[in-house]
């Protein structure tokens, strides 16, 4: 496997052992996932928006804190947190390169709660599932559309809209997008003055 | 003055199962404007093509509650069909940095099911509910350069979607 970063090589390797743990482990991405949107967070509030009992939640902070992926932002109580970027690019076994992104690990996090998210890992890995997220990201962009995907990757423009739709919350979490299309009140104003 | 309101493979898929709110908020949309959804061929396949591989967007359900249908097959013999079904695959294709011939044929359904009504006259006013922005921002531009710039109108499903949810809140 390749690996791109600035830091000294020890780091690295630290990193992407705790990276590749982070997409093993969904509960743990969607703890990540959640530091890495929110600026400073404290345990209460990881166990208060992700349902976590008090062990479980500190038992991952601190792995966090450990694999050097989230830091402790202050020395008084409560303790805060926040993430660490992390952006990677690794080779998978079949040749595929893509970036792990916090945007990917939140997507791999929401296989716990989405079963759309879930069957489509275990069917094209988190390398597939990072392809999916790239071509979510310039659909909502207007750049491109779910049978184009469809056709790319050989699989039926069904399954292919199911993703997409499934990653489009992450999308507009981590990216800028513009709204698109008319809204509700001019199409209802302007389909009431076509019946009159 | 008639309107058709032509919807693609996505805003079935978002409206989801029909115990779902977002299905029942659509077809309130639907009831109160007094609109039928109009598929075309290629996309109501999509919908119904791998129903053992996927879960199934309830599109049979909403044809046989009457407010949505599968449209007529498209008259490529009318020329401005098929000029709108070039127009798309240019934009799309344009849009995505690929050769125009490499964009798929459902993608330009779309406005080319509204070029051909638009053109008979059976509809003076056509709305097409995706959630590809490049098919329905393309269908804005490309029926526009045919004269119905002010005939059509591109909706977001997700944002008619959200609209409704926060309507009805």
């Amino acid at each position: 496997m390749s690996r791109t970063s600035n830091r000294a090589d020890g780091d690295i390797v630290r990193d992407f052992l705790s990276v590749a743990d982070l997409l093993e482990e969904p509960q743990l991405a969607q703890v990540y996932a959640y530091l890495a949107r929110e600026e400073e967070t404290t345990v209460q509030e990881v166990m208060d928006e992700l349902e976590l009992a008090q062990g479980t939640a500190y038992s991952y902070v601190n792995r966090l804190v450990e694999a050097g992926i989230v830091e402790m932002t202050n020395d008084g109580q409560p303790r805060r947190y926040t993430a660490r970027e992390i952006d990677l690019t690794v080779t998978d076994a079949d040749g595929r390169e893509y970036t792990i992104t916090p945007a990917l690990i939140d997507a791999v996090g929401r296989r716990e709660t989405d079963g759309d998210v879930d069957t489509y890992i275990d069917r094209h890995g988190v390398a597939g599932l990072a392809t999916a997220l790239t071509y979510a990201v310039a659909r909502e962009r207007g750049e491109t559309t779910h049978r184009l995907m469809a056709d790319d990757l050989d699989i039926s423009p069904l399954a292919a809209e199911i993703i997409l739709q499934a990653l489009r919350p992450v999308v507009h979490e981590y990216y800028e997008i513009e709204v698109s299309g008319a809204s509700l009140d001019a199409i209802e104003d302007r389909n009431a003055a076509d019946d009159a | 003055m008639n309107s058709l309101h032509i919807a693609d493979t996505g805003l079935f898929v978002a409206m989801g199962e029909p115990s779902n709110s977002r299905y029942k908020a659509i077809r309130r949309f639907a009831r109160r404007n007094d609109i039928t959804f109009v598929l075309p061929e290629r996309v109501y396949e999509e919908l119904t093509a791998d129903v053992s591989d996927n879960r199934s967007p309830p599109v049979d359900i909403a044809i046989d509650e009457e407010w949505a249908a599968v449209a007529a097959p498209l008259k490529f013999s009318q020329p401005i069909v098929s000029r709108t079904m070039d127009g798309i695959q240019r934009y799309i294709a344009n849009a995505d940095d690929r050769p125009a011939d490499e964009v798929e044929q459902a993608d330009p359904a779309l406005a080319a099911l509204a070029a051909q009504h638009l053109s008979i006259g059976e509809a003076t006013e056509v709305y097409i509910y995706t959630t590809d922005i490049a098919a329905g921002e393309g269908a804005e531009v490309v029926l526009a350069s045919e004269g119905y710039g002010d005939s059509v109108m591109f909706v977001n499903g997700f944002r008619l979607i959200e609209d409704l949810r926060s309507d009805n809140s």
